[in-house]
C-alpha cells in the first residue's frame, strides 16, 4: 500500500478543496442558489477496500450512481463521482429545483447528474493539472448504476489498482449530503501522481 | 488499412465527409483556438436560420451573443485551454442556443430543448479545436413532462384533506418549499394567507359537530373557489383554519385576494347564531409577503401570517390584516 506522507497528503486535500470550491462556484452559478463543497479528507486504498468501504455506506439492496470520466496525460485517471442512490435522487432534484415522485433517476435526471459530475470532476482534476503544470485531456462523462463493485471496476480491471478516495461534502439550501470521488489508478499511474506532487511541494517550499 | 485508404482518393473523402455533416441529424459546430467558428452544419443553419457563410468565419460568440458569459463559454474555453470534454444537460440549462424546430416556432420565441456536448478536438498542423453537439430532446422533455404530471395526480390523492377535500398540511408544506425555493432563485415575491373561521368554536357548541364539519366543507369549496391561477393553493392548515398560498403576489395584491375571501365567506351566509354582529359564518385573515429580492425563512413568513391572523381577530373578526415578515 502506498503510504502519503502528511505533507503530500495536505497538500492534495488543499487542491482538491480549490478544486470542488470552483465546482461550487459553477453550480451556484446554475441554479442562482448557494451551492457549497469541500473536501474533508482523502484517503489512498485498494481498489477491493474501496468497494468494501462503499458497500457499508449504503444498505442493501440501495445502488450506488456513478458518474465517470477518464483523463489521460501526465498521468492516465479512471475519475468517478459516487453517490448512494437515493442522495444522487436528492442532489439531482434540489438542482434542477422540480421533484419527480420517482424512485430512480428518469432520462433527463440521468444526463444532468452526468452534467453535475462532469463539473466537480473537470475542477478537481484540472486544478491538479493547473498545480502540476502538465495536461490532461477528459473524455466525456458517462453514468452508471449498480453494487459498488461493479461501479469501481467498470473502467476496467487490473487487479493491482489502487483507488485515490475523496470525501466530498456537498451543501445546498439546507440539504448536507456526503459522496465519494475516486480516482482509480494503475501502479505507474500511482507513481506518476505522488512523483508531481512531490514536484509540486518542492516547488511550493522554493526548493526547486 | 493503408491500400483501402489509398483506393478512395483524399479529396473523394472530403466530399463524403461534408455530405455526412450535412445529413446528420445533431447541430454540429467547430471552434478554432481563437473562437471563431470553423464548420457550421446544416442542422444548425435550418433551426438557427444563420446560413453558413454567415456565421463560418465569424466569432461564435458575435454570432450567437446570448451566449457569452453562460456555461456554453465557460465550456467552450474550458475544452480550448484545458483539453477537457462537457455536457450541458436540458435540465440544468434551458435551450442555451437560439434554435426553433420552425419558423413559426421562432416566431413565438419557443426555443428546441437542448443537449450539447462539447469536446476538444486536434486538427492536425493547428491549435486545438472544439466540437460542439447540440440534440434536439424536446420529444423526452415533453415525454417527462407528462410523466411527472402524471405521477403528481397519483400522489396528490394522498394530498387531500379526507374531510373537505381540498390540499391537506402535507401537500401545504410541500408546496410551500417549493415555491418559496422558486420565489428564491427567481427573485419574485410570494405571500401568504391564513384565514380561521370566526367563532369557531362555539358553532360546533350550538350546532353539533356534524354541522361543524358541514360548515368546514362549504367554507373550503367556497373560498377555494376564488382562486383563479393553477400556481394558487388553499390548504386545510387545521382545524378550522386554512392556509392560501399566492405566489408572485406582493402585500398589496394579496390583500386584495384576502378581501374577496373574505366577502366571498360571508356570502354564503351560512347561519351562525353566536357569531356576534353578524349572525353568519364569517373569517378573519391574516396577510403576509416575501418582498422580491428580499426572501425570508418560510418559518418567518408563517409566523408573520399567524401574527397578521391574531390581530384581525383583535380587531374586532370578520376582517383582514397585514404584516410584514
Amino acid at each position: 500500500m502506498i503510504v502519503l506522507s502528511e505533507l503530500e497528503n495536505d497538500a492534495l486535500v488543499e487542491i482538491f478543496n480549490i478544486g470542488v470550491g470552483q465546482a461550487a462556484a459553477s453550480m451556484s452559478a446554475i441554479v442562482n442558489e448557494a451551492v457549497r463543497m469541500s473536501v474533508p479528507s482523502i484517503t489512498f486504498i485498494h481498489r477491493a477496500e474501496a468497494a468494501r468501504l462503499l458497500r457499508n455506506q449504503v444498505f442493501e439492496p440501495e445502488r450506488i450512481c456513478g458518474v465517470s470520466q477518464h483523463y489521460e496525460g501526465a498521468f492516465e485517471t479512471e475519475a468517478i463521482l459516487m453517490f448512494p442512490e437515493d442522495k444522487s435522487l436528492e442532489i439531482v432534484r434540489l438542482m434542477v429545483g422540480e421533484s419527480v415522485p420517482l424512485a430512480e433517476l428518469t432520462d433527463m435526471e440521468q444526463e444532468a447528474m452526468c452534467e453535475i459530475g462532469n463539473i466537480i470532476l473537470n475542477s478537481c482534476v484540472g486544478t491538479l493539472a493547473n498545480i502540476f503544470q502538465h495536461e490532461l485531456r477528459g473524455s466525456l462523462p458517462a453514468y452508471h448504476v449498480g453494487t459498488s463493485e461493479e461501479i469501481l471496476t467498470a473502467p476496467g480491471s487490473e487487479p493491482d489498482a489502487v483507488v485515490l478516495m475523496l470525501h466530498i461534502d456537498f451543501v445546498l439550501e439546507k440539504h448536507q449530503i456526503q459522496g465519494y470521488v475516486a480516482f482509480v489508478l494503475d501502479l505507474s499511474a500511482m507513481h506518476d501522481l505522488k512523483a508531481q506532487i512531490n514536484r509540486y511541494i518542492a516547488r511550493a517550499m522554493g526548493q526547486a | 488499412m493503408r491500400a483501402m485508404d489509398a483506393s478512395v482518393p483524399a479529396e473523394h473523402r472530403l466530399k463524403v465527409l461534408r455530405s455526412v455533416l450535412a445529413a446528420v441529424n445533431v447541430g454540429a459546430v467547430v471552434i478554432d483556438a481563437d473562437g471563431r467558428v470553423v464548420l457550421w452544419n446544416a442542422w444548425m443553419s435550418r433551426h438557427s436560420g444563420l446560413a453558413q457563410e454567415d456565421v463560418v468565419g465569424a466569432e461564435l460568440l458575435a454570432a450567437c451573443p446570448g451566449l457569452r458569459g453562460g456555461r456554453v463559454d465557460s465550456a467552450i474555453g474550458q475544452a480550448l485551454r484545458d483539453n477537457f470534454a462537457s455536457v450541458l444537460s436540458q435540465s440544468l440549462n434551458k435551450a442555451p442556443f437560439a434554435l426553433y424546430a420552425s419558423a413559426a416556432a421562432g416566431a413565438r420565441g419557443e426555443r428546441l430543448q437542448q443537449a450539447v456536448e462539447i469536446t476538444p478536438i486536434d486538427v492536425e498542423g493547428a491549435a486545438r479545436h472544439c466540437l460542439v453537439q447540440i440534440s434536439d430532446v424536446s420529444v423526452a422533455v415533453a415525454r417527462e413532462k407528462l410523466l411527472r404530471e402524471q405521477a403528481m395526480v397519483l400522489r396528490s390523492q394522498t394530498f387531500a384533506d379526507g374531510l373537505t377535500g381540498i390540499a391537506n398540511r402535507r401537500h401545504f408544506d410541500v408546496a410551500m418549499e417549493k415555491e418559496h425555493r422558486r420565489a428564491k432563485r427567481a427573485g419574485a415575491a410570494l405571500s401568504l394567507l391564513m384565514i380561521d373561521i370566526d367563532h369557531f368554536k362555539a358553532y360546533n357548541d350550538h350546532y353539533g359537530h356534524q354541522k361543524g364539519d358541514q360548515c368546514l366543507i362549504q367554507v373550503a369549496a367556497g373560498l377555494a373557489g376564488m382562486l383563479k391561477r393553477p400556481c394558487d393553493l388553499m390548504a386545510r392548515y387545521g382545524g378550522e383554519e386554512f392556509a392560501v398560498i399566492l405566489p408572485e403576489l406582493d402585500l398589496d395584491q394579496a390583500g386584495r385576494i384576502a378581501e374577496t375571501i373574505r366577502a366571498r365567506a360571508l356570502e354564503l351566509a351560512i347561519p351562525h347564531a353566536r357569531n356576534g354582529e353578524v349572525p353568519y359564518v364569517t373569517v378573519s385573515i391574516g396577510i403576509t409577503s416575501q418582498p422580491r429580492g428580499a426572501p425570508v425563512d418560510i418559518e418567518a413568513l408563517i409566523g408573520a401570517a399567524d401574527r397578521a391572523l391574531y390581530e384581525a381577530k383583535n380587531r374586532g373578526r370578520n376582517r383582514c390584516a397585514a404584516l410584514n415578515p
